[in-house]
């Protein structure tokens, strides 16, 4: 066709930005990762301007990778995607399956469910980590409290109080402590992304074939059958695609960790880099890079397997 | 004006090639229709003469011009779609004056011919409304008036009638016939339906795997089918055909004859059978037959009124003079 | 939808049951918060108040008055609607391109462009802040929409791209055969016929530019700084302010989550690109 030219430069502007918004804080990040670079020295004053005079090789990958928080974060990182990954996919099978079914206030459920998708990503952290999960004042303490004080009750009572006299006073548990803030990560995100889960997986039920359905009923399947061999295969799919698309989301997971943690707890790949950039520019930059490598590692992996479902 | 010639045109789809080289003229005025199976590349021909798919290689001329690289829009061809691609967002009077908005009219101009088109096609009433609220039949007519509206050297059409049911498919292809006879456009029609094209054909080209079966008038097909394929592409219910003894008797490999051409009411039929399915559609009656020796099952069209029943024993008179020979490439032998 | 004969009694009333259970449950923190937000800063945190208590606008008020807080709320308002304007005016010639004009590419030009939304902003962060202030454009609406627009860009193309693809093939070619040029197929065909694909795509953009956090904090002091910031700034660690935090939270969330309510089925495809539906 002789005027398909035009149309496709029309892609140029976006490709272009991208590609730009890509390279060049990229490329920087690239140059300061062989360099030494800090924000304040006292003792080298020259390592304070990112000049190619204070080209270092790969001494910083060395200082990042023998760094005894590395291996952590990046086990972190994974240990928290993954987590999150699999929980909101188990969940998000079983809510969808239980409420596809039409009931009695489906649609007001459903805009229930899906409520915390949208809020900002800073309020879900200072709101699960404050109101929700803290200690004392939040909603975790108060339940332990309580739950101490029914205990505390009973207790007291004539002939069960025997048996509770033998229950330990429950401690309510620090979110902020170095492996439980990766805990209470995974616990919000899972409830942030849940509903994303369970939405698309509904969506996708909507799409089932009843007849095959119908047909399998008269072979003699039950429900659990029906499950394994009728709706989780296509379910596929969407959990593909629910798994992407979380991969791509929170393997940059920040606002988060940073919130919960304030640097005492848990730390993931991108908090590192974050603390790393509080001076030592060098170590932070190298680390970027590798969280980079990695992430385009995942990010190849996953393409691949699900880019063909997903461009039919 | 509307003098179509494609010269050695082929096309490929990545490294598979669908259509081996094609030579194909389609006079001025012409009504062609292009039948074949499904997959035969009788609408990627027409989408390649349109300017929706490219040539492989090879050239098309419209009126001498030679129109191979050149845009849709430019050849000065109007295309109806199966679907009809109806704007949907527009009204029809939008709809038809689309082209002409696009050519840069005025809007007086447009007005008056969309009004004509309209006119011509029983679309007055309609010209506000939008396609979704339309029947089948007038969504058509609003594509036709489209393409009318353009003044095209040549009408496309892409298996218009396929999306409607079989009483309004009827009517629409005797509008269309009427709308030839009037307007004596070339207009180049795809179908797979062998009835259309027969009912409406100036010029049937039969096609099959991309490659041109035969050319010719409705009844020179009927009558004189080049091959094999062709004698049992045209024609319903289909030609029988027979190899072996009866065959070899003509001289010939196989031999096919018309249900048409098969009498029953006779007693001294050369060939005899037992009647399986008989099919009574009160003008027709359709014999299927066994046990003639010919081939399994031998389909006769008698006359309605006939009443063989299932079990029948049953004598069968063909016309010697229309048994079609075809050798053992399946080719026509006379 | 229910299969026939397959329910039993228990299974009937379970279900209802179970799922109102469960969507209140993951209703349940937001519910908390607005309701927290009309508690005073002393009442949030005592037990007796769970849920019985004076409502009291204070920390509403409080809000309004004292913090600045209309900066913060026009600038996340300008950031987002600018930054969705942006992504629309780049996104629609863009998927339009690889919708109506494919090439061997197009399909890894797309998933290309999905990748860079995997870059950790962090690794990035130091060369975007170094860029920033030697350009001058530190903390300012330029860079702030910029950035917010370019990371969604992605998403933003991915979704117009499933909904121009809808488009049956054709409607596009007669409109060829009826000889519209590029410019006319965008304007007559394309825009009207997507239309509610593109608002779908503007509303969630919208929604994602709202919620970002991570550039809006980093690269602002006052005055390109968003809602974001004050809600960083907000989270005083050992929870005396849950009275004002509420507040705060609540209001930068609530418009974003009941326009959220209306888009539900457009984030399904928008989202998937179209894979379910």
């Amino acid at each position: 066709m002789s005027d398909r030219s035009l149309p496709r430069l029309l892609q140029t502007p976006a490709v272009l930005l991208l590609l730009v918004w890509m390279l060049v804080p990229l490329s920087m990040t690239l140059y300061f990762s062989f360099i030494r670079y800090v924000l304040n020295s006292l003792r080298r004053p020259e390592w304070t301007k990112p000049a190619i005079s204070n080209w270092r090789g790969f001494g910083n990958y060395e200082f990042v990778l023998n760094n005894k928080d590395f291996l952590l974060a990046i086990q972190n990182s994974l240990l928290i995607v993954c987590s999150i990954i699999i929980l909101t996919v188990v969940l998000g099978v079983f809510i969808a399956v239980l409420i596809n079914k039409s009931f009695p206030g489906q649609g007001i459920v459903r805009v229930l469910l899906i409520s915390p998708f949208f809020v900002m990503p800073a309020v879900n952290a200072v709101l699960w980590i404050n109101m929700i999960l803290d200690p004392v004042l939040g909603l975790q303490g108060l339940a332990i409290e309580g739950l101490n004080q029914l205990i505390e009750n009973l207790q007291n009572t004539p002939l069960l109080g025997n048996f509770f006299s033998l229950w330990p006073e429950f401690e309510p548990i620090s979110f902020r402590a170095t492996q439980t803030s990766a805990y209470a990560v995974i616990m919000m995100v899972t409830w942030q992304w849940t509903p994303f889960a369970v939405l698309i997986f509904m969506t996708s039920l909507q799409s089932e074939d009843i007849q095959q359905k119908e047909a399998a009923i008269l072979d003699g399947a039950g429900a659990w059958s029906q499950f394994r061999f009728l709706t989780l295969p296509h379910l596929g799919r969407p959990i593909a695609i629910v798994v992407m698309i979380q991969a791509i989301f929170h393997l940059s997971l920040y606002a988060e960790i940073e919130i919960v943690s304030r640097g005492n707890g848990n730390k993931n790949l991108p908090y590192l880099i974050g603390e790393f950039a509080n001076n030592n520019i060098g170590a932070a930059s190298a680390t970027g890079i590798i969280a980079v490598i990695l992430a385009n590692i995942v990010a190849i992996f996953l393409l691949r397997m699900l880019g063909k479902t997903l461009m039919e | 004006m509307g003098r179509i010639v494609l010269d050695k045109v082929t096309k490929s789809f990545g490294e598979t090639q669908v259509i081996p080289p094609l030579n194909l003229t389609i006079e001025e005025g012409e009504f062609a229709v292009f039948v074949g199976p499904s997959g035969c590349g009788k609408s990627t021909l027409l989408r390649m003469i349109a300017g929706l798919e490219d040539l492989t290689s090879g050239e098309l001329h419209i009126d001498g011009a030679d129109m191979t690289a050149v845009s849709p829009s430019k050849r000065g061809l109007a295309m109806v779609f199966q679907s009809y691609a109806l704007y949907p967002h527009m009204s029809v009077r939008k709809n038809i004056g689309f082209p002409l908005r696009m050519e840069g009219m005025s809007k007086a101009e447009i007005d008056e011919k969309v009004n004509a088109a309209a006119k011509s096609l029983n679309l007055l009433n309609y010209l506000d409304r939008k396609p979704a609220a339309l029947s089948g039949g007038q969504r058509q007519r609003v594509a036709i008036g489209r393409a009318i509206v353009r003044n095209p050297k040549a009408f496309l059409f892409d298996e218009p009638l396929s999306n409607l049911d079989a009483a309004l498919r009827v009517g629409m292809r005797l509008e269309i016939s009427e709308m030839h006879k009037r307007m004596q456009n070339t207009m180049i029609y795809v179908t797979h339906d062998q009835v259309e094209a027969m009912t409406m054909a100036d010029k049937i080209v039969v096609l099959q795997g991309g490659c041109i079966e035969q050319v010719g008038s409705p009844l020179e097909l009927y009558k004189t089918p080049k091959n094999l394929f062709v004698a049992g592409f045209i024609g319903s219910p289909k030609m029988n055909f027979s190899q072996g003894e009866e065959a070899s008797r003509r001289g010939a490999a196989t031999i096919g004859i018309r249900p048409e051409h098969i009498d029953v009411l006779s007693e001294a039929g050369i060939w005899h059978g037992t009647v399986g399915v008989a099919e009574h559609l009160g003008s027709d009656t359709f014999l299927h037959v066994h046990d003639t020796g010919l081939a399994d099952s031998i389909t006769i069209r008698a006359p309605g009124d006939v009443n063989f029943k299932y079990g029948d024993k049953i004598s069968l008179s063909p016309r010697e003079d229309v048994i079609h020979k075809f050798d053992a490439q399946g080719q026509r032998i006379e | 939808m229910a299969i026939v004969a397959q329910t039993s009694k228990f299974a009937k009333f379970a279900r209802p049951v179970l799922a109102w259970c469960i969507g209140l449950f993951f209703f349940f923190p937001i519910f908390w918060m607005v309701l927290t937000s009309f508690k005073t800063d002393a009442d949030a945190v005592k037990p007796a108040f769970l849920l019985f208590f004076t409502p009291t606008l204070e920390n509403y008020l409080n809000m309004t008055e004292n913090y600045d807080y209309w900066r913060f709320a026009q600038n996340s308002a300008i950031t987002a609607i600018s930054a969705t304007f942006f992504n629309l005016i780049v996104g629609i010639p863009a998927a339009y391109a690889m919708a109506f004009n494919p090439s061997k590419a197009t399909k890894d030009v797309l998933m290309w462009m999905l990748s860079t939304k995997m870059l950790p902003a962090a690794a990035v962060l130091y060369p975007m802040i170094f860029l920033a202030k030697g350009l001058g454009l530190y903390d300012t609406h330029i860079l702030v929409i910029t950035v917010v627009s370019l990371i969604n860009l992605p998403l933003a193309i991915w979704m117009l791209f499933t909904y121009f693809k809808e488009i049956p093939k054709d409607i596009i070619e007669a409109g060829q055969m009826d000889g519209v040029n590029t410019w006319g197929e965008i304007k007559e065909i394309l825009v009207p016929l997507a239309w509610g694909g593109i608002v779908s795509t503007a509303l969630l953009i919208f929604i994602f530019c709202w919620n970002e956090a991570y550039w809006t904090v980093r690269l602002t002091t006052i005055d390109a700084a968003t809602l974001s910031k004050l809600i960083e700034g907000n989270r005083a660690p050992e929870g005396l302010f849950f009275g004002r935090l509420s507040a705060v939270s609540t209001a930068a969330v609530g418009p974003i989550v009941v326009l959220g309510w209306f888009c539900q089925k457009q984030l399904v495809k928008g989202l998937t690109f179209g894979a379910v539906k």
